[in-house]
């Protein structure tokens, strides 16, 4: 089992003891809820509550047994993870593939002076057990190892990969903010779905908690009267109160989601070559980015946010790839911010003028104009008629398809703001693509940055001479794509972009 | 196809129609014998006989059209920089991936394609979306292509992103 690996001159090095204490607090945590139940309602209904103290002990021993078999090593080159018990697995990975180093700590970790170190390196981050993560270190040392991994003797240079080139213009000399939280932003936490995962989250561990501690919560003195007054009220009355009850708590649990996640969130530039975004109320996560690798970045613009002329920016990164939820896997460069600093944000990163990501773009043209309304309008045209045939064979009444009317003009605006937001430019070395309506995406792509291209031509397409064009990339989300560009033009642009590229297979 | 694209310049292997047009019959067999088994299980009425005629014609067209139609769309050419592929049919693809950003080749046979003496070529790069297929070449090309492409690849440093 890599023997090879364990000389005495190998400097193995171990997780912090402190880590060991983390599993049991949090357990028992976990398990609060469960021993109120037990302590002061005496119940012992079910076998669930035994069944979690089972697993708390099985995870305890699990993370004993994990801490004594883990240990990491750094080498002038590559970076060594070793552990397992049964089946011991040694993971390196040379230290030139390091895109990126994340430090996270929930409460018990802060507490504890602990941080969960992510070493993102591009490949098989997504797979569990091939990813590098050190749970935990010591603060000290967590921030000692991020400092010697991205800042420090990065060993050889990728060389010929055209993207190491890196970004000008995003080099620092010393410690520089680009960007701090400012509590106005708050306004724009409702705007986003955020709240709706979060009100979810709540109802989830609201019913985990009810059940593990029997509480009858109508047996409580208020919501006992508030449930019989809820009673007596009008149906529409209680479609409408219910309604409002439930757009409160949206706007509170989203503000509250807001706050705890981006609170002391900080953008800065602390050297040469590396940008950290720091954020977290009560749980913690630093994400630091070599700029090397940073091929772009996104400002995305769900409808309600770009109403009230709010964006996120995000960064296009290989090795990060764009997740979901509110942190989007860590590529986050901005949350929910007003416009204007969003794009500032993204201009200063990249080293572009702020106009890439706030200027004109080149239309599509009447074709693709054509297309949003043929799809968005058609469809429910669709929809309309097959209601109305249900009506007129007698099989359905006739409000359903009275009532579908109303989603036509709906249709029609959306096909109207789809075409609006599509666009494209080439600029400087840098590709800009933006699309859709519910959520807006503008996407500034670094020419460097492109590694092929894929060109589609559906049926209806051919007819109307549009293609649409997607420049494929290692970073962010894998590819970016102009929909519906006359095809003419599209060749233009993959050609401008990637000449060497294209340029032999161009009929002159 | 494209005004100012030109055509790669290698068709795949003519014994991909066959394997094409067998793969559509098979599919279409299938949904038959779905429909007859349904058909059988309701009492077989008037409209189930119209449903599996109309399958039939339908099966028959697309086993009979795609393929032939698709043979004319599917081109592939590698040069000293590039692979570049034309798929498809009623919609058309084209993709090119440059051979220094390309970070594995593989050969994959399944057995329907063994029958017809067929393989394909798949060359990843470090784009999830970027995979470039292709498909229906004889096993004579593919392999001399693994070969030409491994060889290519293996020349260039870095990390291919």
């Amino acid at each position: 089992m890599n023997a090879g690996l364990d000389g005495p001159q190998a400097g193995w090095q171990w997780l912090s003891p402190r880590s060991l204490i983390v599993r049991p607090v949090t357990d028992l945590i976990r398990l609060l809820p469960v021993l109120v139940g037990l302590l002061f309602f005496g119940s012992s209904r079910g076998s669930g509550s035994y069944w979690g103290f089972g697993f708390a002990a099985v995870a305890v021993v699990t993370s004993i047994v994990r801490w004594c078999t883990t240990r990491y090593r750094i080498t002038g080159e590559r970076i060594y993870l070793r552990r397992g018990l049964l089946n011991q697995k040694v993971l390196s990975v040379p230290r030139d593939r390091i895109r990126s180093v994340d430090l996270s700590a929930h409460v018990v970790y802060r507490v504890l002076g602990l941080r969960k170190v992510m070493v993102g390196t591009g490949r098989n981050d997504r797979r569990e057990g091939e990813s590098l993560h050190l749970d935990a270190l010591r603060l000290p040392d967590a921030e000692a190892l991020r400092a010697m991994l991205l800042v420090g003797p990065a060993g050889p240079s990728v060389a010929g990969a055209a993207g190491a080139a890196g970004i000008p213009g995003a080099v620092a000399p010393a410690e520089q903010e680009l960007a701090r939280l400012s509590p106005a932003w708050v306004r724009f936490a409702p705007l986003t779905l955020t709240g709706l995962v979060i009100v979810g989250v709540v109802i989830g561990s609201g019913t985990q908690l009810i059940d593990a501690t029997h509480i009858d919560l109508t047996s409580i003195g208020p919501v006992h009267r508030l449930v019989l007054r809820f009673g007596t009220l009008a149906p529409g009355q209680q479609v409408l109160d219910g309604a409002l009850v439930l757009l409160a708590c949206l706007v509170l649990l989203s503000v509250a989601g807001y706050v705890a996640l981006f609170w002391n969130f900080r953008l800065v530039s602390p050297g040469s070559g590396v940008l950290r975004v720091s954020r977290g109320l009560l749980s913690t996560r630093t994400t630091t980015i070599d700029t090397r690798r940073l091929r772009g970045a996104e400002l995305s613009e769900p409808l309600l946010l770009r109403a009230a002329g709010g964006a996120r920016c995000l960064a296009i990164t290989t090795g990060l790839r764009v997740g979901r939820g509110a942190e989007h896997g860590g590529s986050l460069l901005l949350p929910p911010a007003p416009r204007a600093v969003a794009s500032g944000v993204a201009a200063t990163v990249l080293g572009v003028p702020v106009e890439y990501l706030t200027g004109d773009l080149v239309r599509h043209g009447a074709a693709a104009r054509g297309r949003r309304y043929f799809r968005a309008v058609g469809t429910v045209l669709v929809l309309v008629a097959v209601l109305v045939a249900a009506w007129s064979t007698g099989h359905a009444p006739a409000w359903p398809w009275e009532s579908s009317l109303v989603l036509v003009p709906l249709a029609a605006a959306l096909a109207a703001d789809r075409y609006q937001s599509l666009g494209h430019r080439l600029s400087g070395g840098w590709l800009i693509t933006r699309t859709g309506s519910l959520v807006r995406r503008r996407s500034v792509l670094s020419t460097d940055g492109i590694i092929g291209w894929r060109i589609h031509q559906s049926w209806f397409q051919r007819r109307q001479g549009l293609v649409s064009l997607a420049a494929t990339t290692a970073a962010g989300r894998q590819h970016y794509v102009a929909h519906d560009v006359p095809a003419a033009v599209a060749l233009a642009v993959a050609a401008a972009a990637t000449s060497d590229l294209m340029t032999p297979f161009l009929r002159s | 196809m494209l005004p100012g694209l030109r055509d790669p310049s290698n068709r795949v292997s003519r014994r991909a129609v066959g394997y094409w047009t067998a793969r559509a019959a098979a599919d279409g067999l299938c949904l038959l014998a779905a429909e007859i088994a349904v058909a059988v299980g309701t009492g077989f009425g008037l409209g189930w006989w119209i449903a599996l005629a109309l399958t039939v014609a339908a099966v028959a067209a697309y086993a009979l059209i795609m393929p032939r139609w698709r043979y004319r769309v599917h081109r592939w050419e590698v040069t000293g920089e590039a692979v570049y592929t034309r798929t498809g049919w009623i919609s058309v693809h084209w993709r090119i991936a440059p051979i220094s950003r390309i970070q594995t080749i593989d050969s994959h046979r399944w057995f329907g394609e063994r029958l017809f003496g067929l393989a394909n070529v798949t060359a990843t790069t470090a784009s999830a979306a970027g995979p470039v297929h292709i498909r229906g070449l004889d096993r004579g090309t593919a392999d001399r292509l693994l070969d030409q492409l491994t060889a290519a690849t293996g020349q260039v440093p870095g990390d291919a992103t």
